[in-house]
């Protein structure tokens, strides 16, 4: 089997991405200057990923396309949260109005109070619910830390193979740093909570003896 | 107080900057790596760091290391994916305050973020 054959084993002949992890990110902001910042711009490196990824005639480098699921996957749930951005000020918005309405004089009777009231009452459920969708997508962080994890097999398993045809020919740049853990990890928010709290204080109670 | 927060998902900062302005932090830094992190710490002002540990570069154990070699006193939370309590004690040993295993609740970090300002 010559490296030829290894690649075809993990990509059909695609090419394995170029660019390291960081160009996929958006970059920082100051989020004092821009408190709501929008989606960023497909990365370059997804834009990149999703023409070198997937080839027209079906074949794809497996780690490649692992990398575009990773970059769009984390563009899309941008553009979601930046549409619950949105819902958020608008709810606030009209929550701002209907205080105001409530105010003038000719909506004091007790009806129209009542009802502005249960409209408000109304608004702040859907903007708790709004912060509750916003807190799931934390799901997108996960996922891409279980893909990575699993393209850093992929790549233990081209290197080994590599290595013992003697062909030298490594895959590219592994990321510097992937989770170990991450199988473990599960979508259920503050599911580790009890057992790191514990550890925690577990450390602190030894460190004061 | 600006808090500076070093996670390679910008998703993840995001829903992270959502939750601190939500429980009134709204001055915010963000760095996408250990790297840029110390870089946004050097620009000063800094009174407390979140911090992932799996990041490009320079992870956030790393950055921890750094940091703590430059200022043993600035509050350090980690929040990650790492579960294992080996982790959570190479962390602590690097100098992290307090621990969040990501997905957390706003409760959560709301928790450990005044546990640590208190």
């Amino acid at each position: 089997m010559d490296q030829s054959e290894i690649d075809a084993l993990l990509s059909g002949g695609g090419k394995a991405p170029k660019k390291p992890k960081a160009s996929a990110k958006a970059p920082a902001v100051d989020a004092a200057a821009t408190p709501v910042a929008p989606a960023p711009a497909a990365p370059a490196k997804s834009r990149e990923a999703e023409k070198d990824g997937p080839q027209k005639d079906g074949r794809g480098h497996v780690i490649s396309e692992l990398d575009t699921v990773t970059s769009v996957t984390e563009r899309e749930s941008n553009k979601v949260m930046d549409q619950l951005d949105q819902i958020s000020r608008l709810v606030s918005r009209q929550q701002r109005l209907i205080t105001d309405m409530m105010s003038h004089e000719g909506t004091q009777s007790p009806g129209v109070q009542s009802a502005f009231h249960e409209v408000m009452v109304a608004s702040k459920e859907i903007q708790d619910k709004v912060f509750e969708s916003m807190d799931l997508m934390q799901f997108q962080d996960i996922t891409r830390q279980k893909l990575e994890r699993i393209v850093h097999h992929l790549r233990q398993i081209h290197d080994y193979i590599a290595e013992l045809l003697g062909t030298g020919l490594k895959s590219d740049a592994e990321r510097p740093s992937v989770s170990h853990t991450i199988a473990q990890t599960g979508t259920t928010p503050d599911e580790n909570k009890a057992h790191a709290d514990a550890v925690i204080q577990a450390f602190k109670s030894l460190k004061k003896e | 107080m600006k808090i500076l927060i070093v996670d390679d998902s910008s998703t993840m900062r995001r829903i992270i900057i959502n939750t601190l302005s939500r429980i009134g932090y709204t001055d915010v830094v963000e760095g996408e790596n250990g790297k840029s992190g110390l870089e946004k710490l050097g620009q000063g002002g800094v009174e407390m760091i979140i911090t992932d540990w799996n990041m490009p570069e320079m992870d956030g154990l790393e950055f921890v290391k750094t940091v703590r070699g430059q200022n043993p006193a600035i509050p350090i939370l980690m929040v990650t994916t790492n579960a294992a309590k080996e982790d959570i004690v190479e962390a602590l040993q690097a100098g992290v305050n307090n621990y969040v295993v990501k997905p957390f609740t706003p409760d959560t970090l709301k928790e450990k973020i005044e546990s640590l300002l208190g």
